[in-house]
């Protein structure tokens, strides 16, 4: 395993460990609300569900589907916002 | 397991960026995932189109966004200057008098008794004569009492609390009638 694969795991571990991952997570989920991405998105759904068979839609067409509209349909200001908190958060606890 | 002591400082900015960025990455792919699951279980089991009727139903009850007209496409302040006719007194009123009209010509409601008892007592306390006054003292006696008080509703203690604040004015006034009375009697003694 390379030093950085390695430094990687060690922080995503301290942030599990420390509950920021859980907190970076809600503030997210927010932030999306608030915005608009998650109706933006359902109704996205809605459209690939009819389209397709909506009986035998599975979880992977959903996810294929959804994913990359999802990345890029992130505002600006929510994308800012959480980077600035996660390297806030790398910046305080530079030594794990 | 042996855990080394690692540094983030040791790092340059641009693998700092990285880090961060995949990180984000994460973040965003599990909310996205998780809205995934969240559709997928609606359409499984039947919810996910509940909000959605027919095409015509739809139109019919679409949000009205016009100036003057609220969100179903009613006008709202239609009923501001109509009259309506008071059932008790056949009077023409304007609308948004009606209810403290009715209030009153019906009797009924907070304000009317209290105006009432404050009538009541107002012309009480006027028509008092000297001779009067212990005959009523007698009757209102009773309102010290908590007793009957109790099964009264709250009208009712509203018209006890008026008449027992009438007590310390007739007190006062017995007192100064005696007071009154002795005088004369003193004067009349030192004359004779």
């Amino acid at each position: 395993m390379s030093k950085e694969s390695q430094l990687r795991a060690l922080v995503n571990q301290k942030l599990i460990e420390m509950g920021e991952r859980e907190r970076l997570k809600e503030l997210l989920r927010a932030r999306l609300i608030e915005c608009g991405w998650k109706d933006q998105l359902k109704a996205h759904c809605k459209d690939v569900i009819r389209e397709k068979d909506s009986e035998h839609v599975t979880v992977e067409d959903l996810v294929a589907e959804i994913t990359p509209k999802g990345r890029a349909l992130v505002p600006d200001s929510v994308k800012k916002e959480l980077l600035q908190r996660i390297r806030a958060f790398l910046a305080q606890h530079a030594t794990l | 397991m042996k855990m080394e002591a690692m540094s983030l400082s040791g790092l340059d900015n641009t693998k700092l960026e990285a880090l961060a960025h995949d990180i984000y990455s994460d973040l965003v792919e599990d909310a996205c995932l998780g809205l995934c699951f969240e559709v997928h279980r609606a359409v499984k089991q039947g919810y996910f189109f509940l909000d959605e009727t027919d095409q015509d139903s739809m139109k019919d009850f679409e949000i009205v966004d016009q100036p003057g007209v609220d969100i179903f496409g009613q006008v709202y302040n239609q009923w501001k200057n109509k009259e309506c006719v008071c059932p008790n007194c056949s009077r023409s009123i304007a609308a948004s008098r009606f209810a403290p009209h009715l209030e009153k010509c019906l009797g009924m409601g907070r304000n009317s008794s209290r105006i009432a008892n404050r009538r009541i007592a107002s012309s009480n306390n006027m028509s008092k004569s000297e001779s009067d006054q212990e005959d009523n003292d007698d009757i209102n006696d009773n309102d010290w009492s908590y007793g009957s008080e109790k099964k009264a509703k709250k009208r009712k203690s509203d018209k006890v609390f008026l008449r027992s604040l009438k007590q310390p004015v007739l007190l006062v006034s017995l007192a100064l009638d005696i007071g009154n009375i002795l005088f004369y009697l003193f004067i009349y003694l030192s004359i004779s």
